[in-house]
């Protein structure tokens, strides 16, 4: 099929028709001081600060992790020795699912998709030597298991002396990435684990200042095939499910925990409907907050974000192809004022990224920082008619697709009956649809395929030893600590998680007392029902 | 009547990535195929189930690196369970140079991440007629 009779000639990724070209009529009703501002000013469309990359350059956080704890600890040095900016740790897939490495289930794993980390010890191994006290780190795992890592983490930082008024950095935490997106074997079902992430929310707003107790991740619905305006139709509603919980505990007012919450989104290969898509975002939150929740604070307002480059992009055929589309999908997330940005490693249709892969990464960012001068002026962008049509485009097709969730229920309702689920495989299924039509062209896919593989790249491999080493250690571990007070710590846990007070300082003293990951999620799998997940599929 | 040519298509393990297995599954099944979705899976159940449903394909979807010791888990149980006309087909973040050992173990074929989903279909279809023919 030729590119100008498919779709794509004339729609956007996410479908959205658009014209040969734009002129002021397309924003006739467009109000400058209303729609836009100045950036860092309502409604913060051009971003949350007033010189934006001027007075601070997005950080670079490349999140990785594999294998064991100190191998990890090398790789992160090796990351930051080259410039990286922040920390973010990727969980093996045994800890992201709340197990210990010597659990049967395991036995494969560990260490296999990301570093395993089942106690304080293997926590303290990971930042060993890193200056935590001046770098930020983003603690991505499942909801389920958020909770108890940044125990550990927060711990950890104590254990090095740096107090939990200081401490910064991030935790996923967010309601949809472990359920729809990924799958968690043995979890508990949503009213439970959204309590858990509300305690977290609301002892980190209280304790931890300078730690973003969540990271809405709409990265993984978008991952998961939802298109532009589904993911922050879907983003919001989730925000304010969780804000709807905190607030109906009547415990903290809207300005008390505003400032803490913070986004992940995608950058997907659609250059200008993305930067609309950022654009669109800032100005929808301090819309929400402003008019709904009555927020006053202006970090409650301001639209925090990280963005990583879309990993459901890459693909293995030509594979340095992706380090093209992945220096793109950067310039869209810089050019649309992202807080921080990950870029992905152009071997990861392969394999976890090498050290050439994640170092091409950080250099991709430090080339786009400090070489192409995009970040000198901020939201460049700002008044050309299509950017400006496309963001109302984007928010209003946000709005509806917010306003049907709403309808239906809300997040929980649409998390526990499935809705959710059958609406992103929908997407997921309709874009693969266009990509076998052609209809969607994917160079070295469908079209300028080759029959051999121009290149021969090295393939990075995890210690195939870890589940031996990691479940050596937490046996040992077992055998080490004051048995008597982990057992006191946990049945404290499981009596503050019983009375629905806030469980985050009876888990602070369990990872203290070195609890391990697998026995404190067991406390709550002991007290709460299990989830089954409602993918029909 | 033709009958309809049927797939279980699992993740060994616990890693939670399901999208490849998802798309493949809604390929296959747009192609006429019958596919069981089974999601995560000890690769011993994969094989109980596999014999139990009758099954001419299992599909393996792994995308968190553990794959050698994964699929030869599953080939193993495969095994066990006396199986000998089930094909095995493999996708996810497989690295270009483990292809041929995994052939060599005994998987049919192998799909990384990004292959066209008509491919896949056409693989399986091609297995089906031989598998009919050297009946």
């Amino acid at each position: 099929m030729e590119y100008s009779a498919t779709k794509s000639a004339t729609t956007t990724g996410s479908n959205i028709p658009v014209k040969e070209v734009y002129t002021p009529e397309d924003i006739e009703e467009f109000d400058y001081n209303r729609d836009l501002g100045l950036p860092g000013k309502e409604p913060y469309t051009r971003g949350i600060y007033s010189n934006m990359y001027r007075g601070k350059l997005w950080t670079i956080r490349q999140f990785s992790g594999f294998a064991t704890p100190e191998e990890t600890n090398k790789r992160f040095k090796y990351k930051y020795e080259n410039g990286e900016t922040g920390f973010s740790i990727s969980f093996d897939s045994v800890t992201e699912n709340g197990l210990d490495p010597d659990d049967p289930r395991a036995e494969d794993e560990v260490g296999q998709s990301g570093v395993s980390v089942s106690s304080l010890a293997d926590m303290e191994t990971v930042f060993q030597g890193l200056p935590i006290d001046k770098v930020s780190t983003a603690v991505i795992t499942s909801q389920w298991t958020s909770p108890a890592l940044a125990a550990m983490y927060f711990a950890m930082a104590e254990k090095l002396g740096v107090s939990l008024k200081e401490v910064n950095g991030t935790s996923q935490n967010d309601p949809y990435v472990f359920t729809l997106c990924c799958n968690v074997i043995d979890c508990v079902t949503p009213p439970h684990l959204l309590r858990l992430s509300v305690d977290l929310i609301e002892w980190c707003a209280q304790e931890v200042p300078h730690w973003h107790p969540v990271s809405f991740a709409s990265y993984n619905y978008r991952e998961n095939g939802c298109n532009a305006h589904q993911e922050l139709g879907m983003l919001f509603a989730n925000a304010v499910g969780y804000i709807e919980e905190e607030l109906k505990r009547n415990r903290l007012k809207i300005d008390d925990f505003g400032p803490v919450l913070s986004f992940h989104l995608a950058a997907h290969n659609d250059f200008f409907e993305e930067i609309a898509k950022f654009r669109a975002a800032r100005r929808m939150w301090y819309k929400l907050m402003k008019e709904r929740y009555g927020a006053q604070d202006p970090r409650s307002l301001a639209f925090r974000f990280h963005v990583q480059t879309s990993g459901s992009t890459h693909i293995y055929q030509q594979v340095l192809n992706n380090s093209v589309r992945l220096a793109y999908q950067v310039l869209a997330a810089a050019l649309g004022g992202a807080q921080s940005i990950h870029c992905n490693s152009y071997d990861e249709p392969v394999c976890l990224p090498t050290d050439q892969g994640v170092l091409l990464s950080i250099r991709t960012q430090q080339i786009a920082q400090y070489e192409t001068n995009i970040a000198n002026v901020a939201d460049p962008l700002g008044g050309s008619y299509y950017m400006e049509w496309l963001t109302n485009e984007v928010e209003k097709r946000a709005w509806e697709y917010f306003q049907e969730i709403e309808h239906r229920g809300g997040l929980l309702e649409v998390w526990q009956s499935g809705w959710m689920h059958r609406e992103a495989a929908n997407a997921m299924e309709e874009r693969q649809r266009e990509i076998t039509s052609g209809e969607t062209k994917i160079v070295g896919l469908n079209c300028f395929e080759m029959a051999e593989e121009p290149y021969q790249v090295p393939v990075f491999r995890p210690n195939p030893q870890s589940t031996e080493i990691q479940a050596d250690k937490v046996r040992k571990l077992r055998q080490e600590r004051d048995n008597q007070k982990v057992k006191q710590c946990l049945e404290n846990l499981r009596q503050v998680s019983l009375s629905g007070e806030n469980v985050m300082p009876a888990l602070m003293e369990a990872v203290k007392a070195y609890a391990t990951l697998g026995e404190i999620q067991d406390v709550w799998r002991s007290i709460y029902p299990k989830w089954k997940v409602p993918i029909e599929y | 009547m033709e009958t309809r040519t049927r797939v279980l298509m699992a993740k060994p393990g616990i890693d939670g990535h399901w999208r490849g297995a998802k798309i493949v599954t809604t390929a296959l099944r747009d192609a006429g195929m019958e596919v069981i979705f089974a999601g995560n899976m000890s690769p011993e159940a994969i094989a109980k189930v596999a014999v139990q449903e009758d099954v001419d394909v299992v599909g393996l979807s792994i995308l968190a690196a553990g794959h050698m010791r994964l699929i030869q888990r599953v080939l193993q149980a495969l095994q066990e369970e006396k199986v000998k006309d089930i094909a095995v087909v493999v996708g996810g973040t497989i690295p270009q140079e483990d292809i041929p050992r995994l052939k060599e173990l005994g998987v049919d074929g192998v799909f990384p991440s990004g292959s066209k989903t008509e491919l896949i279909v056409e693989f399986v279809k091609q297995k089906m007629s031989q598998k009919k023919s050297s009946v």
